[in-house]
C-alpha cells in the first residue's frame, strides 16, 4: 500500500514536470481586425513568408507565442473596425487586454479613461516616442501621452496608370508622372488626359462612400492652412477654403474627369482594367497594384504603375490627412506579470514593424523609413514622404468615424449635384457640431 | 396521390403564357444565387482584377477550404444551431400556450393584456438595445446561450399568429372534449395543438431563419470568439475591403452559412405553403 502511494506521488510529480509550459503562462486577450486566415497562416511562424495584413499579423502573433512560452496570446478577430463590439465590451466590463484601434478612434476611449497610457510601459521595454515618425507620434498622442503603440501610418495616394499618362503626355523627361501644382492645373491636366485618352483622369469610388470624400477635404484644408478644428468640439467647415475644395471636386465630376457611380470594389476593378488614369486609394492597395503591374497582359503591366502622395495644390502647409493603426491597452487592474507580458507584446511589434510595413502601410518608426530594406520594397521610395507629410485631426477630436460619415454624405450630395455647395457645407457644419455637442 | 402529368400541349394559351412568365421569374430569382455560387468558386485576386472572370475557368474550391479551415467555424455553426434551435423551440412553446390562452380562456384583463402584447410589434429592437445590454451586463448574461436566446422569446408576432390560428378552430371540438371530461391542458395538447401544425411550422421556420441570420444582438452580446454565432464569426474573418479583395471568399461564406437554412426549408416547405394557402395538411 505504501509502495502504491509512493508510486502515485512519483507519477503525479512527473506529470506536473512534463505539463505544458502554457499552464503557467500569463494569458493575454488580444482583439484585432484585419480578418482571419487560419487556413493559410494559422500555424505559420515564419513571418517573412506571410503576405497581406491578415497573413502578416497572424504570423507575427504566432511567432510571439512561439518565442515567449511564458505568455499566451488568445486572439479574437472582429469585423472591421470592431468598435461596436469594443464599446459593448467596455460597457460590460469585459474588454480585451490589447486591441487594435485606429489613431482617429483612440480619443473616443481615452477621453473616458478606458485606455492605459503607455509612456511608462513603453519606456520600460525600450520603446521611446522619439523613435516614431511624426505622423505616428502625433496620431497616437492624446493629452500629451501615448495611448496606443503605433504600428503604421496610412493615407490616401495617387495610384497612377503610367501607360495612360504617357498617352496623355503627362510624363516628365525623367519618367515620373506630371502632377498638378494647383486646382487650375489639375483641371487642365484632367482635360488634357480626357482629350488624349478618351478616359476620365480619376477613378474614384463615389457611390456608397463617405471616407474618400472626407479624406480629400481634410487634405486640401490642411494645404490651405485651414484650422477647421481649432476647437475640437466645434468644427468650421462652411468656409471659403472648404468651398474651394468642394467646387474643385464638383468641377471634376461635372466635366467628366472622373468615373461615376462606382463603389469601392467597382473602382478597383475599373482602375485595374485601365479605365482611368489615377485611382484615389490607400496605402493598403500598393501591394495588389504592384502585383498586377508585374502580371503580363494587365493594364498596369503595359506601361507601369506609379504611386505618389497627393499633390500640393495650395500654398499652405505641405500636408495630407493620415491615420494609423495602434495597439491600445485597456485600463484595468492587472498583476505585474500581466503588465510585463503586455510590455513584451508591444516591444515585439515595435521590433517587427518592418514586417508589418510589407502590407503597404507606412512604418511607424523613423529608423525603418530610412532603412535600405524598406526603401527596397516596391514604390516605397515615392511614398515614404508621407511619414513627414501625414497629419491627423487634432488629438482631442472625438467621434471621427461618425464625423467622416456626415462630411462624406454632404460632400457627395454637393459634388453629384443633389445639393447646392453652400447648403451642403452649411449642413455639414451644423450636423457635425450637433453631434459633438451631444457627446 | 398525384394526378397524371398534363403536357403543355393540353394547356390553354393563357396557361402557356403564365408558365413562360413563371419560368422567366424563376430565372430572375435564381440568377443571383447562381452568381454567388459562381463567385465563390473563383480566386479572389482574379475577381479583383476582372469580375467577368466568373464566366470562365479556372475554378477553385480554395474559398470553401479557407472557410472550413477557419479554426472556430464549426463551433460557430454549433452555437448558431443551439441559439436558433433553442429560440425556435421556446418561441413555439410560449406562443402556442399564450395563443391558446388568449383564444380560448376567459380571464380578467385578457383583452388589455393582448393589446399590450401587440404593442411589442411596434417597438423596434434598436430602441431597447442599450437598456437590454445594461441589464444583461448586471445579470452576467453576456457570452452565454441564454443571453442570446432570451431576448427573442418575447415574440409578439408568434403570440398573435397562434392566437388567430386557435380562434379559427371550431369551439365545438373543445366542447366535445369537455364532455369527455378532458382537462384544459389535455384539450390543448391532444385536440387543438395538432391542428395548428401548419402555423407552428411557419412560425418555427421564420423564427429559426430570423435567429440564424441575427447579427446585431450577437455582435454586442457574444463578444468572445468561442461564443460567436455563425453570422458574427463569419464577419470577423473578413478583411476591411472584403467586397473587393476577398469577394470569392465572401461568397463562399454566404453559401456555407445559407446551406443549413436551405436544408431546413426543404423539409418544411410543404407546411409553409399549406399555411399560406389556408389548406389542412393530411
Amino acid at each position: 500500500m505504501k509502495m502504491k502511494k509512493m508510486l502515485f506521488a512519483a507519477v503525479s510529480a512527473g506529470a506536473l514536470m512534463l505539463a505544458s509550459p502554457s499552464l503557467a503562462a500569463t494569458e493575454l486577450t488580444v482583439q484585432r481586425f484585419f480578418g482571419a486566415c487560419d487556413a493559410d497562416f494559422g500555424t505559420n511562424t515564419d513571418v517573412t513568408k506571410a503576405v497581406g495584413e491578415c497573413g502578416i499579423i497572424t504570423s507575427l502573433i504566432n511567432k510571439f507565442n512561439a518565442d515567449n512560452p511564458d505568455v499566451h496570446v488568445n486572439v479574437s478577430t472582429v469585423e472591421w473596425p470592431g468598435y461596436d463590439q469594443l464599446t459593448a465590451q467596455f460597457a460590460s466590463g469585459d474588454a480585451p487586454d490589447i486591441v487594435t484601434i485606429h489613431e482617429s478612434a483612440l480619443s473616443d476611449y481615452q477621453s473616458k479613461g478606458l485606455l492605459m497610457p503607455l509612456d511608462d510601459l513603453l519606456k520600460s521595454v525600450g520603446v521611446t516616442p522619439d523613435a516614431f515618425t511624426d505622423a505616428a507620434r502625433n496620431g497616437a498622442t492624446k493629452d500629451g501621452k501615448i495611448y496606443g503603440l503605433p504600428i503604421d501610418s496610412w493615407t490616401m495616394l495617387y495610384h497612377i496608370n503610367m501607360d495612360l499618362f504617357k498617352q496623355a503626355g503627362l510624363v516628365n523627361a525623367d519618367g515620373t508622372p506630371m502632377l498638378p501644382k494647383s486646382p487650375e492645373e489639375l483641371l487642365a491636366q484632367a482635360e488634357q488626359f480626357k482629350q488624349k485618352t478618351g478616359k476620365p483622369y480619376f477613378v474614384q469610388n463615389l457611390a456608397n462612400e463617405t471616407a474618400l470624400y472626407t479624406r480629400n477635404l481634410y487634405t486640401y484644408l490642411f494645404q490651405q492652412d485651414s484650422d477647421f478644428f481649432a476647437d475640437p468640439k466645434h468644427v468650421k467647415l462652411n468656409t471659403p477654403e472648404a468651398k474651394k475644395v468642394v467646387e474643385m471636386y464638383k468641377a471634376i465630376f461635372d466635366k467628366g474627369y472622373t468615373t461615376k457611380d462606382l463603389d469601392y470594389g467597382g473602382a478597383i476593378n475599373a482602375f485595374l482594367a485601365g479605365d482611368g488614369g489615377v485611382q484615389l486609394n490607400g496605402t493598403w492597395v500598393v501591394g495588389d497594384n504592384n502585383a498586377q503591374s508585374e502580371t503580363k497582359g494587365t493594364a498596369l503591366n503595359k506601361g507601369g504603375y506609379a504611386v505618389y502622395p497627393y499633390p500640393q495644390l495650395f500654398g499652405g502647409a505641405h500636408a495630407q490627412y493620415a491615420d494609423g493603426h495602434t495597439w491600445a491597452v485597456s485600463q484595468k487592474d492587472r498583476t505585474p506579470e500581466q503588465t510585463a507580458a503586455i510590455g513584451k507584446f508591444l516591444k515585439f511589434f515595435a521590433d517587427n514593424d518592418f514586417e508589418w510595413s510589407r502590407t503597404g502601410h507606412l512604418p511607424a518608426y523613423k529608423a525603418i523609413i530610412t532603412s535600405d530594406a524598406f526603401k527596397a520594397l516596391p514604390h516605397r521610395n515615392t511614398i515614404a514622404a508621407v511619414a513627414d507629410l501625414g497629419r491627423p485631426l487634432p488629438s482631442a477630436v472625438q467621434r471621427q468615424f461618425a464625423i467622416q460619415d456626415i462630411v462624406g454624405e454632404e460632400m457627395s450630395a454637393a459634388i453629384t449635384g443633389q445639393k447646392d455647395v453652400d447648403a451642403a457645407l452649411s449642413d455639414m457644419e451644423s450636423r457635425v457640431n450637433e453631434l459633438l455637442a451631444n457627446i | 396521390m398525384r394526378g397524371p402529368a398534363i403536357s403543355i400541349r393540353g394547356r390553354a394559351f393563357g396557361d402557356r403564357v403564365l408558365l413562360a412568365l413563371v419560368i422567366l421569374l424563376s430565372i430572375v430569382m435564381i440568377a443571383p444565387v447562381l452568381w454567388v455560387i459562381g463567385l465563390s468558386l473563383k480566386e479572389n485576386a482574379e475577381l479583383m482584377a476582372n469580375p467577368n472572370s466568373v464566366f470562365h475557368a479556372p475554378y477553385t474550391l480554395k474559398n470553401y477550404i479557407n472557410t472550413i479551415g477557419t479554426s472556430s467555424v464549426f463551433a460557430w455553426v454549433f452555437n448558431s444551431i443551439i441559439v436558433s434551435g433553442g429560440l425556435t423551440l421556446g418561441t413555439l412553446i410560449l406562443s402556442s400556450l399564450a395563443g391558446y390562452g388568449f383564444a380560448r380562456l376567459n380571464f380578467p384583463g385578457r383583452n388589455i393584456l393582448f393589446v399590450i402584447v401587440l404593442f411589442g410589434l411596434a417597438v423596434p429592437e434598436q430602441a431597447v438595445l442599450v437598456a437590454r445590454h445594461q441589464i444583461f451586463s448586471i445579470l452576467k448574461f453576456h457570452n452565454t446561450y441564454h443571453g442570446l436566446i432570451l431576448p427573442g422569446l418575447s415574440a409578439s408576432f408568434g403570440v398573435f399568429l397562434m392566437t388567430q390560428y386557435f380562434k379559427a378552430i371550431p369551439k365545438e371540438l373543445d366542447e366535445a372534449a369537455l364532455l369527455d371530461n378532458a382537462s384544459r391542458f389535455r384539450i390543448f395538447w391532444k385536440v387543438l395543438l395538432p391542428l395548428t401544425v401548419p402555423a407552428q411550422a411557419t412560425l418555427g421556420i421564420f423564427t429559426f431563419l430570423g435567429a440564424w441570420n441575427d447579427y446585431l444582438w450577437p455582435l454586442i452580446s457574444a463578444t468572445k470568439k468561442e461564443m460567436y454565432t455563425l453570422t458574427v464569426g463569419m464577419a470577423s474573418t473578413q478583411t476591411n475591403f472584403a467586397q473587393s479583395e476577398g469577394i470569392g471568399f465572401l461568397m463562399a461564406q454566404a453559401v456555407f452559412a445559407g446551406a443549413p437554412i436551405l436544408i431546413v426549408y426543404l423539409f418544411f416547405q410543404k407546411y409553409i405553403v399549406t399555411a399560406v394557402s389556408g389548406a389542412a395538411v393530411r
